[in-house]
């Protein structure tokens, strides 16, 4: 574990001006190498340290990590060992769709309170879950561990193999303190090896075929996995289960069964995908169905992978007919959206894989960023953006607002908590994460996209709200 | 008249209707004129509450963290807190940094109010002293949100006032404590202030740090939200008439002004829901500064009456309601409901509160009402769908909008959170022209639910 790295005198270091490497915007010299400008292949920003103590980050905890990983599957509840905070902030924030179960959206908490600080709680957390096994009888129950189990050594593990020994019900504990690292993508990590150790590989599939394939990484948020569904079943695909969009526990612990595993959010599932490939030797594929020629391109090589004649000639039968009229449908958008620019501050995934999206739009990606990106990550984004674009780790809250004045965007591409400062800056703003609407992934999911970015790019409010007021053009009588 | 008082019959919470103290410590602090909370914890901990109130108010919410890690757990929380402190003074220069303690700082047993004194030292020497620093101890496994908007309010009295013995302040100003109430309905009690011309301090006031304008001229950075009340206003609010607590359940910071500072406080009011709790409360008003009820006042009050009048037999007399959300609202809502001529079935909270279930006993006029404690949504849900109980209208947050999907009984939201619906918490509830609001709300759900397609002509 990394120390933090901040010391008084650092905060307090009086900066000498210097001209030719004047930093991007002003922060604190520990945060400034965390902000680079694409120039060659040089540059990239600092990244995966603790976050500076004391900012406004939009960083969470591991515990959100692991829960946004597992929350998606429809028929399990999920049962969060603390005090009532850490569940009643996080059930069914999730955004994620199911057509099936609806437990999933449940929120479930032990309830720690005083006393079991100071006597334990694993009783509680035993009674909690025989309660939720008798009341709703769930594929499984997730058991989560959060900051203050973690404390006080509740044992969870043993807690949920007794319990499931009594219930029949398969009880899985998933070990996500909250404080255990400064980086969520633990978390999601922390998410699939609960379901590596007690989920998947426990069940037989009774007709596996050689075209079974799992879709990693896709949470259905909004309905994604279903504008991708249909593109794979339609190439003669057997999706076995998505991992985790609105599936069954039954379903995922068949997922070993697959030839191969398609990989849409790798920033929190090619660690599955990797470990699956160990495991039981199933290769892996990195997919993009956001974006036509992302989704173009994922088709093409997943049929490639499968080398199959029948499906070659339905991929492009299916690729000509999805994209027949799409440049038609998209013109308007285009003329509107034409050089507008774009900032995408978002998950890892999303800061390299809607690029090119935007791209497609005409539109321009000036500044991409994540909260918990890694190497790796900012090696992908240097890789897809253009000589010019502001790349940034780790961005609180003070920091992007002074990013977002400087480059003054027409978009951000964001989550609900920054969603407010861009609007308060007058600046465009669509969801990309859990609180997204519409789907947009696939070839109707990028119609979907257009039309939502123009929405928010091109609104009439804008003019509106920019247009001088005859009384506010005289500053003295605007006071602010 | 009955009462009939049970627990929920189960150890797991189900859809819990309350979240933990240091939520409402932040909102507490988030109403103050440049003020900043810090919580000392996970990243989560601000994280998470950061995305519900914004959700809520729509609003930027900036809530400092100071990222405890594992390193913390063995070591302490000093150094995150020492860090966190200079980065905040430096970055947002803030008028007051609450300091908002979480379950895993408390169980390492940080000494946060030790801390802070010793960095205020160091801060000093370091040319920055013009920031309060408010240790605020909220362990999240000690009680509910509204518990810990409570203790806020009550270290930033304890902290911030000064003693003042010759009595200079304000002819006539009064305190108010409003408990977790919308920028609406501070709005409104300010409303009824300024109608009766008696200035006041709030203590906090969220009325438009939670509801800011979209400023035509560039956007001032850092961001606070505009408005909120000066540290100045809370150190001198010792000189005041009294102190009013919109709610009992949030009243300590007005005991701690009347035992230190001989400021009378007035706590055990209902909150100024519906007619009985506003005119208790300008009552109140009244006798604390001897300041007239104005015909205004009377004129707002006669048109809530007469919308009462005009509505109640009609369509709203007798239907079975259920509420639930903090106590502060449901107790002002069973009020209101009984007022207008509704039966309060089921009403329930989400945590324990002493007091809640005499309190409901108090207002019922002969009507059954079950009061279920420590209650969750899966208490309203199971209440609701038993058809025994004939349900035909829910008074409660966002959260219940399942409830309302599977039976069709409408939902008509109040309380927190509200996010599925906009303008809720810009208007107000409280006061007469809140009352009238909500017969309106409730009058036009009950309308489209259970009239429209029978009736031709609802006028009649």
């Amino acid at each position: 574990m990394k120390e933090v790295s901040i010391g008084k005198n650092d905060i307090f270091e009086q900066k000498p001006m210097k001209s030719p490497t004047d930093p991007i915007i002003d922060t604190f010299k520990s945060r400034e190498s965390h902000i680079c400008v694409k120039s060659g292949n040089l540059s990239l920003p600092q990244c995966d340290t603790p976050g500076t103590p004391g900012t406004v980050t939009q960083r969470t905890c591991v515990f959100g990590g692991a829960r946004i990983v597992l929350m998606p599957i429809t028929d399990a509840l999920h049962l969060v060992h603390g005090p009532i905070g850490c569940a009643s902030c996080t059930w069914d924030i999730r955004g994620s769709k199911s057509s099936g179960s609806k437990l999933y959206r449940h929120g479930c908490s032990s309830d720690l309170t005083e006393k079991d600080i100071i006597f334990g709680g694993e009783r509680k957390l035993y009674d909690s879950i025989i309660d939720l096994h008798k009341l709703h009888d769930p594929g499984a129950i997730f058991v989560y561990a959060t900051c203050v189990s973690g404390v006080i050594g509740d044992d969870i593990k043993s807690v949920c193999k007794q319990a499931e020994k009594i219930t029949g019900c398969r009880v899985i504990p998933v070990e996500s303190e909250g404080f255990q690292h400064h980086n969520k993508t633990k978390g999601h990590w922390i998410g699939c090896d609960a379901l590596l150790d007690h989920v998947i590989g426990t069940s037989v599939h009774e007709n596996p075929t050689k075209y079974d394939i799992n879709i990693v990484g896709e949470f259905n948020v909004a309905g994604d996995l279903w504008g991708i569904r249909p593109l794979l079943s339609y190439l003669g695909l057997n999706i076995i289960t998505a991992i985790t969009g609105d599936s069954k526990i039954d379903d995922i612990s068949k997922a070993h069964y697959a030839k191969l595993n398609i990989v849409q959010c790798q920033k929190s599932s090619n660690y599955l995908a990797k470990k699956m490939e160990k495991k039981y030797d199933i290769p892996s594929l990195k997919v993009n169905f956001f974006g036509i020629s992302s989704t173009i391109n994922s088709i093409t090589e997943i049929v490639e992978f499968f080398d199959d004649d029948e499906m070659k000639m339905k991929a492009e039968v299916l690729i000509t007919n999805m994209t027949k009229n799409l440049d038609e449908e998209l013109e308007e958008y285009r003329q509107r959206l034409k050089n507008k620019t774009v900032a995408l501050y978002a998950g890892g995934n999303k800061s390299w894989s809607l690029v090119r999206s935007f791209e497609e739009l005409g539109m321009e990606v000036i500044l991409s960023g994540t909260k918990n990106g890694m190497k790796e990550d900012y090696e992908r984004i240097m890789g897809v953006v253009k000589e010019g674009t502001v790349v940034v780790d780790d961005a609180n809250s003070d920091e992007l607002m002074k990013l977002l004045k400087k480059y003054n965007p027409d978009l951000l591409i964001s989550g609900a908590k920054e969603k407010y400062i861009a609007l308060k800056l007058k600046i465009g703003f669509c969801d990309f994460n859990h609180d997204r609407i519409s789907a947009f992934a696939g070839f109707k999911g990028f119609l979907e996209f257009a039309k939502e970015v123009d929405a928010a790019v091109s609104t009439n409010v804008w003019d509106t709200v920019k247009t001088p007021n005859f009384f506010l053009k005289n500053d003295q009588n605007c006071k602010s | 008249m009955s009462v009939n008082v049970s627990g929920r019959d189960r150890q797991v919470i189900i859809n819990p209707l309350v979240t933990c103290m240091p939520m409402g410590a932040m909102w507490a602090v988030l109403g103050i004129n440049r003020g900043i909370p810090l919580v000392q914890g996970s990243q989560g901990c601000s994280t998470f509450v950061r995305y519900h109130l914004a959700r809520h108010f729509r609003e930027p919410i900036e809530i400092a963290v100071s990222s405890f890690h594992e390193s913390t757990a063995v070591f302490g929380g000093k150094k995150n807190l020492n860090i966190s402190l200079k980065t905040i003074v430096q970055r947002q220069n803030p008028d007051l940094i609450g300091v908002v303690t979480t379950c895993s700082s408390e169980i390492i047993g940080d000494d946060v109010y030790g801390f802070v004194e010793s960095n205020k030292e160091e801060l000093k020497d370091l040319g920055h002293d013009n920031t309060e620093i408010i240790p605020i101890n909220t362990p999240s496994f000690a009680g509910s949100h509204f518990v810990g908007y409570n203790k806020a309010v009550d270290a930033l009295i304890k902290n911030l006032t000064v003693i003042n013995e010759n009595n200079e302040g304000d002819d006539n100003k009064i305190n108010i404590i409003p408990g977790l109430l919308n920028p609406g309905d501070v709005n409104e009690i300010k409303h009824i202030l300024d109608v009766m011309h008696v200035p006041y301090t709030i203590l906090t006031d969220i009325s438009e740090t939670f509801n800011s304008p979209l400023n035509p001229k560039k956007q001032e950075h850092p961001y606070f939200g505009k408005g909120g009340t000066t540290v100045d206003e809370i150190r001198n609010i010792s000189a005041n008439k009294g102190t009013i607590s919109i709610t009992k359940y949030a009243k300590t910071g007005a005991e701690t002004l009347e035992q230190t500072h001989k400021v009378p406080a007035v706590t055990d009011n209902l909150p100024p829901i519906g007619i009985k709790g506003t005119d208790d409360f300008i009552m109140t008003v009244n006798k604390l500064t001897k300041h007239d009820i104005l015909d205004t006042l009377m004129t707002e009050r006669g048109l809530t009456l007469d919308l009462m009048a005009d509505v109640s037999a009609r369509y709203l007399a007798g239907r079975k309601v259920v509420i639930f959300g903090d106590p502060t609202l449901v107790t002002g809502l069973t009020s209101f409901i009984i007022e207008i001529g509704m039966e309060p079935v089921m009403v329930t909270t989400g945590s324990e509160e002493k007091t809640f279930p005499t309190d409901i006993e108090n207002m019922s006029k002969g009507q059954n009402i079950d009061v279920i404690t420590e209650g969750d949504l899966k208490v309203v849900e199971d209440y609701v769908k038993d058809k025994d109980n004939g349900v035909e209208l829910i008074l409660g947050s966002s959260e219940a909008r399942f409830i309302n999907y599977d039976t069709g009984i409408p939902l008509v939201r109040f309380g927190f959170p509200v996010y599925d619906r906009v303008g809720y918490h810009s208007q107000p509830i409280v006061g007469y022209r809140g009352a009238k609001r909500v017969v309106e709300m409730i009058t036009n759900e009950v309308l489209a639910k259970y009239y429209e397609e029978k009736h031709w002509k609802l006028q009649q």
